[in-house]
């Protein structure tokens, strides 16, 4: 009687606090922004698993119909295995050329995928209660509003490339209206100190010489 | 913030791209190196004789095809098999239970939150938003754990680490509300919503 009171009272005291911290702490959140920065290669998975199962689907389909003895679809096995071993001879050189290199091709782009470190086009945010990913577009369209607002021009005279460790200001100026280089590097860095993104790209202006006329 | 396994990919999309690329590279060898050509028939004509004789050893007794075409092609079927599982694992991980409890209480039973009520109650709260085109909210479960994933699509020229603090704010609010910490993961993102929409341009 008395174990169950027990039971019921410290538990009835706190009813979410005490599975609050452990929760927050044992998730791995470091771990979910590693993938979140890099990608899955779920796509090139997918393509090289649609070109295995078509390539098993056919040597299905052929050993198939020679185990049954039937005549064969496309080609008989051991016709195209002689072929293959004869192989220089019976096919224009040129063909089996461009035929090994577009083969040599896609295998270059699957093992590069494989092996690169597929990084995405991202940054992180600071942020206390929750984990934040912003994709550099996002961080290149803040700076090219900041920088347009600074140097008073049209959106189409601003072009901001956001990599890595590296902001790109591009600003053409209007025609006849001074624009200063220095107050868009101002505005540009305090934008970015405020976002805090990391890593912090390193911000450069390159002002057009030639302006562009009527905007 | 899926499961989807990321080693298994790298592994063999890398094994099947090596395959292709010295098959490639034996074909362009061949080709235009006629040395490589003399080695080849050498070399896949001994492989190919001690196929054939490796296929007349095994014959069906009294029929002329060999039962390894059988065992081929269940190979075959397994290897297929195979490759729709791995597909299949891809951007797995999505679960719809964001809460699931002992009830402390005196009445028997367990307390579980569907992970519908954080997406409700995030998508509401993010959609009269006038810096956003767009936003989805969806449960994740991360080893075992509920996880909260929420994607923004900001309007060109927002600042995202303004948004990130209103998104930290609501995450707080809805810890209150569930009364459990939950893990939120939010990516502002860029894409066709939000590259073509117009700007916003009263702030």
């Amino acid at each position: 009687m008395s174990s169950v009171i027990e039971q019921q009272h410290p538990a009835g005291e706190e009813p979410g606090n005490a599975a609050e911290p452990a929760q927050a702490e044992s998730f791995d959140m470091r771990r979910v922004l590693d993938r979140e920065t890099h990608s899955s290669r779920a796509a090139a998975a997918g393509i090289a698993a649609v070109v295995v199962i078509l390539f098993s689907l056919y040597g299905l389909l052929e050993s198939a119909v020679r185990a049954i003895g039937q005549p064969p679809w496309l080609i008989d096995p051991q016709t195209a295995a002689e072929r293959i071993v004869a192989l220089p001879n019976g096919i224009p050189p040129l063909l089996l050329g461009v035929t090994g290199a577009v083969v040599t091709a896609v295998g270059l782009f699957f093992f590069l995928s494989a092996i690169l470190p597929g990084r995405r086009a991202r940054h992180l945010l600071e942020e206390p209660r929750i984990a934040v990913v912003v994709d550099d577009e996002v961080i290149a369209s803040a700076l090219a509003r900041r920088a347009r607002l600074v140097a008073n021009v049209m959106p189409e005279q601003v072009m901001v490339v956001v990599s890595q460790r590296h902001a790109v200001v591009n600003v053409r100026p209007t025609s006849g209206v001074p624009v200063s280089e220095n107050a868009i590097r101002e505005a540009v860095e305090d934008e970015l100190r405020a976002m805090a993104p990391i890593p912090m790209p390193a911000v450069r202006v390159n002002l057009a010489t030639s302006g562009v006329i009527g905007a | 913030m899926n499961s989807t396994p990321r080693l298994l990919n790298r592994v063999l999309i890398g094994i099947l791209g090596l395959q292709l690329l010295a098959v490639g590279i034996l074909l362009m060898l061949l080709a235009t190196v006629p040395a490589v050509g003399i080695w080849w028939k050498a070399w896949s004509g001994g492989v190919w004789d001690a196929a054939n004789r490796l296929f007349e050893g095994t014959r069906f007794p009294g029929r002329p095809e060999s039962w390894l075409w059988i065992v081929l092609a269940l190979v075959l079927i397994l290897l297929i098999g195979l490759m729709v599982a791995w597909v299949a694992q891809q951007g797995k991980g999505r679960s719809d239970l964001l809460l699931a409890a002992e009830d402390p209480g005196g009445v028997p039973g367990d307390v579980r939150i569907g992970g519908g009520v954080a997406e409700q109650a995030l998508k509401n709260a993010l959609a009269e938003r006038p810096d956003l085109a767009g936003a989805s909210v969806t449960t994740y479960e991360v080893r075992g754990q509920p996880a909260l994933k929420i994607r923004l699509h900001p309007r060109p020229g927002v600042a995202p680490h303004l948004l990130a603090a209103d998104a930290s704010a609501l995450a707080a609010a809805l810890d209150q509300v569930v009364g459990q910490r939950t893990p939120v993961l939010v990516h502002i993102a860029s894409g066709a919503r939000s590259r073509f929409s117009r700007a916003e341009r009263v702030r």
